[in-house]
C-alpha cells in the first residue's frame, strides 16, 4: 500500500508537470526545454522558506508558484520579443545556467543539495501526500481545461494556427504567450514545492535537462494539445519503468534503457501517431 | 484611438481616411515601394492593379504593419500608423484579408469570426479573472455580430463547420467575413476573387459594395479585371513599387502603359 501511495505521489507530480508543459508546448506552441528549472525553483523556494524561515507549508508552495512564474518572465520576455524560435535556444541556456548558479549558492546547499526540509505530515505520510498530489493534479488539469476553452482558449488556438493573421486581427499574441508561459511555469513550481515537502531533500541533480525529455515524452505520447493526454502520458510513463524492473536487468542497463525507451517512444509517436494516444477535440460539421 | 463603426455619413468626397505619403521600402536591392502617395476616402472602392511583383501586396503589408516602412507617412483618421505593431494598427482600424486566406484551421467558421472583433476582452487573462461578466457580455455581443455577418454572406448554415471542411469559395468568403468583424474604417482586400466564381463571386461583390456604401474605405488588389470594372470607383496602376497612373477604372484599363506592362502588348 505504501508503495502504491508513493507511486501515486509521483503520478500526481508528473501529471502537474506534463499538463503544465502541455499548456506551454501543446496549446501555446512555445518550444522550451526549461520546464525542470521551474520545477526546481518551486522546490528550492519551499526548501529555503521552510528550512531557513519556518514559513507555513501552504504559503511556501504558493511562494514556489510565484517565484517560478516571475522567473519565467526573465526567459520569455527577451526571447519572445525577438522571435518564438529564440525561446528554445535561450531556454537551454536558462536551464543549464540557473542550475549551475544553484550548484554554487551556499545558502541553498550548493551541489550537495538542501536537506532538513521539515516533515509536515504525521502518520500515513504517503497516503496524505498521494491525496494532496492527486488533488493538486486535478486542480491543474481543470485549470488548463478552463483556460483552453472559451474565448481565451480560442485565442490560443488561433495564435498557434497562424500568428500573423492573429496579429492582423488586433490580437496581442505576445501577452498571451507570456501569460501561458508564466502560468505553465508557475504550475511546475507548485509541483516542485510538493516534491520538496515529500522528499524533504532537494539537489540540483533532480532537475537536470533530462527531466525535460521525460516530461516531453509524457506530453507527446499522451497527446499534445489535449487536456487529458498528459494525464495518460504521465501514468503510462511512470508505470513503464516499473514494468521493466520485473525483467530483473542489471542496474547499469536499467537507467540507459529507460532513456532509450523514452526517446524511441517520442520518435515512434511523432511518426506514427503525432496526435498522441488522446487526440485533441477537432471541430466537425454539425449543429450547436 | 479610432474605433468607430464606419458610418453612412462618410462619403467618397470627404477627407481621406487613409493618407499615405512618400512611403518607401526596399529589401536589399529590391524596391517594393518607391515614394508611394495614396489617399483613400470613406465610401471609395479603390482598385490596385499591376503585374506580379508590382508591390501591391507589399503596400498592404506596409499599411497593416506586417513590414515597417523605411520612409514616409501612413495616417489613418488623423493618427500616424508608423512605428506601431501589426495588432495596434488593426485595433486602430486597418482590417485586411490575405491572398491565401490564412484562416485558423483548427477552428470552426464561427470561431474564426469570434476571435476577430476590434475589442476582444477574452484575450486578457486578467480581465477573464477580474471581470468575467464583462467578458461574457462582450462574447455574447460578438457572437450576435458574427451571426449577422455570416447570414449576410449566406454562410450561417456553415457556422459550426471546420474551415478546412468548406469549399474554396466559402473559405474566401469567411476570410472577408472575418475582416468585417473589425469596426475599422479601412478594409484592405488582397485578391478576394482569385479562384472564386458563381454565387460566391456575387456575394463577395455585393458585400464589398455594401461595406463601401456604409462608409468604409475599401482598397482591393485584384487581377480579375472584370471584378475591378464591376466594383471600383477608381484604380491605381502599380509597377516596380511605383504608382504609375491613377484614375477612373475605364480610363485606366484603356491606358497604353497598363496594356504594355500588364498584358505585355
Amino acid at each position: 500500500m505504501e508503495y502504491v501511495a508513493s507511486m501515486l505521489v509521483l503520478v500526481g507530480l508528473y501529471i502537474i508537470l506534463a499538463s503544465s508543459f502541455n499548456l506551454i508546448i501543446g496549446f501555446g506552441g512555445l518550444i522550451s526545454i526549461a520546464h525542470p528549472i521551474f520545477f526546481a525553483l518551486g522546490a528550492y523556494t519551499v526548501g529555503v522558506l521552510s528550512v531557513q524561515y519556518g514559513v507555513n507549508p501552504f504559503l511556501s508552495v504558493v511562494a514556489g508558484f510565484f517565484v517560478a512564474l516571475v522567473a519565467s518572465f526573465a526567459l520569455s520576455l527577451p526571447s519572445l520579443r525577438i522571435s518564438g524560435d529564440y525561446l528554445l535556444i535561450t531556454s537551454i541556456g536558462f536551464q543549464l545556467g540557473l542550475l549551475e548558479i544553484i550548484k554554487n549558492l551556499d545558502f541553498v546547499g550548493g551541489a550537495s543539495g538542501l536537506g532538513g526540509i521539515p516533515n509536515v505530515v504525521s502518520g500515513q505520510r504517503n497516503l496524505v501526500f498521494a491525496g494532496v498530489s492527486l488533488g493538486l493534479a486535478l486542480v491543474v488539469v481543470l485549470a488548463v481545461r478552463a483556460l483552453v476553452r472559451g474565448p481565451y482558449g480560442r485565442a490560443i488556438k488561433a495564435m498557434r494556427d497562424d500568428e500573423l493573421a492573429f496579429l492582423a486581427l488586433g490580437r496581442n499574441a505576445m501577452n498571451i504567450k507570456i501569460a501561458i508561459f508564466a502560468l505553465g511555469s508557475g504550475m511546475a513550481g507548485v509541483a516542485g514545492g510538493l516534491y520538496a515537502y515529500y522528499y524533504q531533500y532537494v539537489t540540483p541533480d533532480q532537475f537536470q535537462i533530462l527531466q525535460s525529455a521525460m516530461i516531453l515524452t509524457m506530453v507527446v505520447v499522451g497527446g499534445m494539445g489535449s487536456v487529458l493526454g498528459p494525464v495518460v502520458g504521465a501514468v503510462l510513463l511512470l508505470l513503464l519503468p516499473e514494468a521493466i524492473t520485473f525483467l530483473n536487468l542489471p542496474s547499469a542497463i536499467m537507467g540507459p534503457l529507460q532513456g532509450v525507451i523514452f526517446t524511441a517512444l517520442v520518435i515512434l509517436f511523432l511518426f506514427l501517431r503525432p496526435q498522441g494516444l488522446i487526440a485533441p477535440a477537432k471541430p466537425t460539421l454539425g449543429g450547436h | 484611438m479610432l474605433m468607430t463603426q464606419a458610418t453612412p455619413s462618410m462619403s467618397a468626397t470627404s477627407a481621406p481616411i487613409l493618407d499615405i505619403k512618400g512611403v518607401c521600402k526596399r529589401f536589399g536591392g529590391v524596391v517594393v515601394a518607391d515614394k508611394i502617395d495614396l489617399e483613400i476616402r470613406g465610401g471609395e472602392i479603390l482598385g490596385l492593379i499591376g503585374p506580379n511583383g508590382a508591390g501591391k501586396t507589399s503596400l498592404f503589408n506596409l499599411i497593416s504593419g506586417v513590414v515597417a516602412a523605411d520612409a514616409g507617412s501612413i495616417v489613418l483618421g488623423g493618427q500616424s500608423l508608423l512605428g506601431l505593431p501589426l495588432y495596434r494598427r488593426a485595433r486602430i482600424g486597418v482590417a485586411r484579408t490575405w491572398q491565401h486566406m490564412r484562416l485558423f484551421g483548427s477552428l470552426t467558421v464561427l470561431e474564426n469570426m469570434l476571435v476577430a472583433p476590434s475589442h476582444y476582452p477574452g484575450e486578457s487573462l486578467l480581465r477573464l479573472i477580474l471581470s468575467p461578466a464583462a467578458v461574457r457580455r462582450a462574447e455574447a455581443e460578438t457572437r450576435e455580430r458574427a451571426h449577422v455577418i455570416l447570414k449576410r454572406m449566406k454562410l450561417d448554415a456553415l457556422a459550426d463547420a471546420n474551415v478546412n471542411d468548406i469549399t474554396f469559395g466559402q473559405q474566401k468568403l469567411v476570410g472577408l467575413a472575418r475582416a468585417l468583424m473589425s469596426n475599422g474604417p479601412v478594409l484592405l482586400l488582397d485578391e478576394p476573387m482569385a479562384g472564386v466564381e458563381g454565387v460566391a463571386y456575387e456575394t463577395m461583390r455585393d458585400i464589398v459594395r455594401e461595406e463601401a456604401a456604409s462608409g468604409r474605405a475599401v482598397c482591393v488588389v485584384e487581377h480579375n479585371v472584370s471584378f475591378i470594372r464591376d466594383l471600383c470607383n477608381s484604380a491605381v496602376f502599380m509597377a516596380q513599387g511605383r504608382i504609375l497612373e491613377r484614375g477612373d477604372v475605364a480610363t485606366l484599363l484603356e491606358s497604353k502603359v497598363l496594356a504594355e506592362l500588364y498584358f505585355g502588348h
